[in-house]
């Protein structure tokens, strides 16, 4: 199955996507880290987050590109965090699926799901602002689509709004 | 505590003056710290978490403080961090830093209210 968090800078998403991960009893857990060309900001915010996930036994894949040429073991859990950056990468990275990313990108999010016991894809809240051109207005548009085709799949779609999950599909247990 | 947040000009400050009963608020753009120990309500409490920044002061450290010595103010600030992430550094770890606090806030709070034109809904409590 698959679960699709949302929420803006600062509001929890990884802290609640490990638990999320961790809810689904001893299973194989996998982290795909989507970032990529880490300076120094993002090396610190990648820090923290590997101090958050120490001692819950993942292992970490980087795959800033190309997720649809994944392979994990069947049943396993994975966690993807986030779509933002993975878009990015597909849009404006070298190498990447331009044009074609948002197809590309969903065929991997599908495969992976079909390959995973449960999957958590963590997105971005970042449509509450006017976009800065028209090249962002595309890339907004693009993320938008992704998450849309993601939620119509997922089991549940929870925005984490300072920490609280509140729930726009699916019930809370 | 009592957490109200929402986006900008959603009517949170009108919505917690019905709700609360409380007429006096302080301004996070322009009050002292000490007023924050006092206080009932702070609106734009975001402002103030920009100025606490600048100064260099440990957000964290004095948020616990004025929970301990005033814990039934009523808090409310801007959701922000719902954008695009801001090409300028400072705005960035504003953004960022403002949403860990709210999120400490969040909980340790009674309720929290999230308020959408107009219209307040209980997320927490």
């Amino acid at each position: 199955m698959m679960y699709l968090l949302t929420g803006g800078s600062g509001s929890g998403k990884s802290a609640y996507g490990e638990k999320k991960i961790c809810s689904f009893g001893d299973c194989n857990r996998i982290y795909i880290a989507t970032m990529e060309n880490k300076d120094g900001e993002s090396q610190k915010r990648v820090e923290r987050h590997r101090k958050l996930r120490r001692g819950l036994g993942f292992t970490t894949i980087e795959q800033g590109k190309q997720i649809k040429s994944l392979q994990i073991p069947r049943g396993s859990v994975v966690l993807l965090e986030c779509m933002s950056n993975l878009l990015a990468n597909e849009m404006y990275g070298e190498g990447g699926a331009g044009e074609r990313a948002v197809q590309e990108i969903l065929e991997g999010i599908f495969r992976l799901n079909d390959m995973a016991a449960e999957l958590v894809v963590v997105t971005n809240e970042v449509f509450s602002d006017l976009p800065v051109d028209r090249e962002m207005g595309r890339y907004l548009k693009c993320l938008g689509e992704i998450n849309a085709a993601i939620a119509r799949e997922a089991a549940e779609v929870v925005e984490l709004v300072y920490g609280i999950p509140v729930w726009i599909k699916g019930l809370k247990k | 505590m009592i957490l109200i947040i929402g986006g900008a000009n959603q009517g949170k400050k009108d919505y917690a003056i019905e709700k609360f009963s409380v007429s006096q608020w302080l301004d996070g753009g322009t009050c002292s710290k000490e007023e924050v120990f006092r206080a009932k309500g702070i609106c734009h409490f975001e402002l103030l978490v920009e100025r606490l920044l600048q100064e260099q002061t440990d957000l964290r450290k004095f948020t616990e403080e004025v929970l301990k010595i005033n814990p039934d103010i009523i808090i409310i600030t801007n959701e922000l961090g719902c954008g695009l992430v801001p090409v300028d550094a400072f705005a960035r770890r504003y953004r960022e830093e403002h949403g860990r606090i709210c999120t400490y806030l969040a909980s340790q709070a009674k309720e929290v209210h999230r308020v959408m034109c107009g219209i307040g809904k209980v997320i927490k409590g």
